[in-house]
């Protein structure tokens, strides 16, 4: 399979080539006449309408011009049926058969409209709080009653961030608390808290890291000098610095693989080359944000500990969780106000 | 001996010609294992130290605010030629400024071969974080060079003068140069420079104490997160080690450079004094010490007290015990103790020596202590010793600063040609 550059590849993704992917459709494509000699129906027509159907969806043919082809034919074909089932695209958008046109083909009208109508609406209002919107304030809820402690979101960041040895993103921590027998165990994952008064940013010489409108504290990897006062000035431990280690030893050509973060592809990890010498930090996945997902470590969670979304609205799940008596952030007396909460 | 006479001599630099091949054979020896520990560092970057992204910073660092400290220490010794007037340091405010201008060059390479990327070194001067005090340093840094070296330069100029139109060839052209072309030796000329070189060191002062080194406590301070460095004290205490650091240093080399340069004798009421300086000092440092560690007990802050008896009883009380209240407390308060050993040179430089020596272990306990309890119960704890090539590196950057300063005093009349005593 050979790659080819198209432009707008996201990094970390397999850029395959258009070419080789139509190409692997067309092996897997069935013989048209082959198919159509089990049906009863007549293969020619079959096969005629087939084609003027591919016609029409690249817009070579009408809507109109094509049922008005085929509307006699089809008729004699299918008898009663045709004429009895609803042609679900009429007037439904683009490329489609106009109301007068079905009327006077007799196409049926309606029924089929209100169901693709009624459809496109739940689609519209999806469940969740408004991801992909554009004017969110992100959060996170994690409640610790149903973190099971296994880590599976610490495995995930690390291979959608692609971290090197040494940095992780996301760790969970576990507290033991009591004495024998009366022992409990509380795991507390801890991301990037997104501060809302990140002391992060505050203490960086070269402004590289900044706050986004979105809440989201981002690392600017092309200004960083790696002076790791950041690092220091964190309360969380949140802050990695790149060592420029990697997983060859463990997983061949693993340095091979690209990096997502922030939609950059800054191809292979090469020395010399940022992130390489740059600290780093949990972004909430803002490659993923930005195409509508969650970030890895919520969409793992086993436990369905993790929640994303949208502070601002009031009706978002976050918020309200966010709202209520068992929230908590972590060190709240620092002053950072973090825009990761904890339920107790 | 240089001489105002007609006979004019002027020839600083080592009595001893063969003392001079050993210092430099040992200087060169440090500079090459340096430039070999700094060839592995940028061949294998970070990951030739021991730093983690629990202990983020290390020896450099700690090495960097030494160097800070020991300049801004040796400059406010100047001062009190250059500013308040004490006649008799009129000798050593030379050397001190431009001790003060080896220690900030040394400083600032610390500070570089600590970043993660080298070659964005200037990124803070072109992109600026008006909240980020290390922001604040590096132009205070650079505002403090320009003082030091005006400073030195009005300090000097006269003599500068002096040698570039008796002395002839290219030794006369490097000192017309150096004077930037201001060879006149009037009484008027020389009343200018001294006019200036107290106008700059007015507005010197508080930029050392304020933004040098204070600035550079403040660094530390301002970290909410560790709450060792979180105290309005810190910076103070930055000042004092500083001063500490810096008149001990002064001290040394006031006696090497007069035994070993000038071939002269150590002016003993000079010794005397900045040795009584020097043990004031010492008292100070360790009475806010105390007051420090006593305020993170009592406030029973469980990261503070952690981090105190860490620095107390644990992995790295060894510096602690031995450095710090041996080396730069204990020990020079003995030898400064007695009257006649405060005027005997040889005792003196041990007693600079060992607080110099001795400061460098307060320094990393300042940097390392507070990373090696983690941040929130549950992260790893740190632990830290520096690499080989962290200390190839550092003694390599050590023996730059050696270098630049025995080459200046080689050349510069560091020593006025007067004597020293204005007036
Ligand atoms: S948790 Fe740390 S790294 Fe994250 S925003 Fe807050 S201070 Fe910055
Ligand atoms: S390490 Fe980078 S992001 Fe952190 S303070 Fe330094 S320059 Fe800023």
């Amino acid at each position: 399979m050979s790659t080819t550059d198209d432009g707008d590849a996201l990094p970390g993704i397999p850029n395959v080539g258009k070419a080789d992917l139509d190409a692997m459709v067309e092996e897997e494509r069935p013989d048209p006449r082959d198919e159509l000699a089990d049906v009863e129906a007549d293969t020619d027509l079959g096969i005629a309408m087939a084609e003027d159907a591919q016609r029409v969806a690249r817009g070579e043919l009408t809507g109109d011009e094509y049922w008005e082809k085929y509307d006699e034919a089809a008729a004699d074909e299918f008898g009663a049926a045709y004429r009895e089932t609803p042609n679900p695209a009429v007037d439904a958008g683009d490329q489609t058969v106009s109301t007068e046109t079905a009327e006077s083909l007799s196409c049926t009208v309606g029924s089929m409209d209100a169901v693709s109508t009624e459809a496109a609406q739940v689609e519209g209002d999806g469940s969740e709080g408004g991801i992909g919107a554009g004017d969110e304030k992100w959060g996170m809820v994690i409640d610790l009653q149903k973190c099971v402690g296994c880590d599976s979101c610490t495995v995930a960041c690390k291979s959608e961030n692609r971290t090197p040895p040494g940095v992780s993103y996301n760790v969970v921590m576990e507290e033991e608390h009591g004495e024998f027998p009366n022992v409990t165990r509380t795991n507390v994952p801890r991301p990037c808290m997104q501060c809302d008064n990140p002391p992060c940013v505050q203490v960086c010489p070269v402004s590289a890291t900044y706050k986004m409108d979105d809440g989201v504290v981002n690392i600017d990897y092309d200004r960083c000098i790696g002076c790791r006062y950041c690092n220091i000035a964190c309360p969380y431990g949140a802050r990695y610095f790149d060592f420029g280690g990697d997983y060859d030893d463990e997983v061949d050509g693993a340095g091979e693989v690209t990096s997502p973060e922030y939609g950059v592809d800054r191809g292979p990890r090469e020395d010399g080359e940022s992130p390489i010498g740059n600290i780093r930090k949990c972004s909430f996945c803002t490659h993923r944000l930005e195409r509508g997902e969650e970030p890895a470590c919520v969409e793992t969670c086993i436990g369905d500990a993790r929640n994303m979304g949208d502070l601002d609205d009031p009706d978002s799940d976050v918020a309200k969780m966010a709202d209520s008596s068992r929230a908590f952030q972590l060190k709240e007396d620092e002053g950072t106000d973090p825009n990761v909460y904890y339920l107790k | 001996m240089a001489t105002q006479s007609s006979h004019f001599e002027f020839a600083p630099g080592f009595e001893d010609g063969r003392l001079r091949i050993v210092w430099y054979a040992f200087v060169a020896v440090l500079v090459a294992g340096g430039a070999y520990a700094t060839y592995l560092r940028l061949t294998r970057g970070m990951a030739s130290t021991n730093l983690t992204s629990v202990v983020p910073w290390g020896a450099w660092v700690a090495f960097y605010i030494y160097f800070v400290g020991l300049s801004a220490g040796a400059f406010l010794v100047s001062t009190l030629a250059n500013v308040f007037d004490v006649g008799a340091m009129h000798r050593i405010d030379r050397d001190a400024l431009f001790a003060a201008i080896v220690s900030m060059a040394v400083a600032l390479l610390f500070v570089w071969i600590d970043l993660g990327r080298m070659e964005r070194m200037y990124y803070p001067f072109v992109w600026r974080q008006l909240t980020s005090a290390l922001s604040w340093e590096v132009h205070a840094y650079v505002a403090y060079i320009g003082i030091l070296v005006a400073e030195l330069y009005f300090s000097m100029r006269i003599d500068l003068a002096r040698l570039a139109t008796r002395l002839d060839g290219t030794r006369a052209t490097l000192y017309r140069l150096l004077a930037l072309g201001r060879v006149d030796t009037s009484d008027a000329s020389a009343a200018f420079d001294e006019r200036w070189l107290k106008r700059v060191g007015i507005v010197g002062i508080p930029l050392a104490i304020f933004m040098v080194h204070g600035g550079t406590g403040v660094l530390f301070a301002v970290s909410k997160a560790r709450p060792y460095w979180n105290s309005g004290l810190f910076p103070v205490i930055f000042i004092v080690s500083a001063l500490l650091s810096g008149t001990a240093l002064v001290m040394m080399i006031y006696v090497l450079r007069t035994r070993l340069f000038d071939g002269d004798a150590v002016d003993r009421d000079l010794l005397d004094q900045l040795a009584q300086l020097l043990l004031g000092f010492i008292l100070v440092d360790a009475a806010l010490t105390a007051i420090e560690a006593l305020i993170a007990f009592t406030s029973f802050h469980p990261h503070a007290v952690e981090t105190w008896l860490v620095v107390l009883f644990g992995e790295m009380s060894w510096s602690f015990w031995w450095f710090i209240v041996g080396a730069s407390w204990v020990f020079p308060l003995v030898l400064l103790s007695k009257r006649s050993w405060r005027r005997t040179p040889s005792v003196m430089v041990l007693a600079g020596l060992s607080t110099v020596v001795g400061v460098v272990a307060v320094r990393f306990n300042i940097v390392i202590p507070a990373q090696i309890t983690p941040v929130l119960e549950g992260l790893p704890h740190g632990s830290y010793f520096p690499t080989p090539v962290e200390w190839g590196t550092s003694i390599g950057i050590i023996g730059v600063g050696f270098l630049l300063y025995t080459v200046g005093a080689e050349l510069l009349p560091l020593t006025p040609l007067s004597g020293g005593d204005h007036e």
